[in-house]
């Protein structure tokens, strides 16, 4: 006999999440014919794209199971992230 | 008696780990260069970026994590018992994955009418260099994709879910940086 397919609520609401997350992505970039500082909208740009990668690791290559390796992973990402904003930066945007 | 180590944690198999940490090194390699060349020549870098067609980058970006989420879809029916929807997600990530190409494929074939080629300048050397190589992971993930939907062990989508999924976390990272950080 086949087993309970499991909940899929928390891979929706990853999707779900990954989607809102690109929108406003698209939203903050189109900020930069309007005036707001490119500092700010880049800075925003790379802190979504990091929490789009969390959701990610965490749902589809289910680190959530794996605690220590999500926060690994994470914490690496985020100063991968921090390298590619001060470079970013740098170049006076 | 063997003790579980750390790495017991993670999920799936451990080589498929090692390949998307290698491929993450890789590609973040390429966007810390990226945007290292482009401290030389910042204004050249916003000219040459205004030519890359965004809306068609982002909607991209809805097709890949889609994709994704049938692919995860695709892994918990198939260990659930349900092998014929388990099946069809994997048919949809693989189409979801054409729809990208396609879309990358016309993106090309304007740069390509407006003259513009991987030695235009230096950023459009980075942009082939890195988007190309990324399409070149989405054709293998759609034939890999094609491959467990016939061949559909629960560890062989498992596997195959998670070069999927890795396709697509570099997409979330590289499409911000070559596309919208201005």
């Amino acid at each position: 006999m086949n087993e309970p397919v499991k909940n899929p609520d928390p891979l929706r609401r990853a999707w779900l999440t990954l989607l809102a997350l690109s929108g406003a992505s698209a939203l903050v970039a189109e900020l930069a014919g309007q005036g707001v500082d490119r500092r700010l909208i880049g800075t925003a740009i790379l802190v979504l794209a990091l929490m789009k990668s969390r959701v990610i690791l965490a749902r589809y290559l289910d680190l959530a199971a794996a605690p220590s390796w999500l926060r690994g992973f994470t914490l690496t990402l985020w100063i991968f992230g921090g390298l590619l904003l001060g470079l970013f930066l740098v170049a006076g945007a | 008696m063997s003790e579980a180590t750390a790495l017991d944690e993670l999920p799936g198999e451990l080589l498929m780990w090692v390949l998307i940490v290698s491929e993450l090194l890789v590609f973040g390699m390429g966007l810390a260069a990226f945007l290292g060349v482009r401290l030389t020549d910042p204004a050249g870098f916003a000219e040459a970026q205004d030519h890359l067609h965004r809306t068609g980058a982002a909607l991209n970006t809805i097709v890949l994590v889609t994709s994704g989420f049938l692919a995860a879809l695709a892994l918990r029916w198939r260990e659930g018992g349900a092998r014929r929807k388990a099946r069809l997600a994997l048919v949809g990530a693989a189409a979801l994955g054409v729809v990208f190409l396609v879309i990358k494929g016309a993106e090309y074939a304007g740069k390509a009418a407006q003259g513009i080629a991987w030695d235009t300048h230096p950023f459009f050397t980075f942009y082939y260099l890195l988007t190309g190589f990324h399409a070149a992971h989405v054709v293998a993930g759609v034939v890999i994709l094609m491959l467990v939907a016939w061949k559909d062990a629960a560890k062989n989508i498992e596997v195959a879910g998670a070069f999927w999924h890795m396709v697509d976390l570099v997409w979330v990272l590289l499409f911000p940086v070559i596309y919208l950080l201005a």
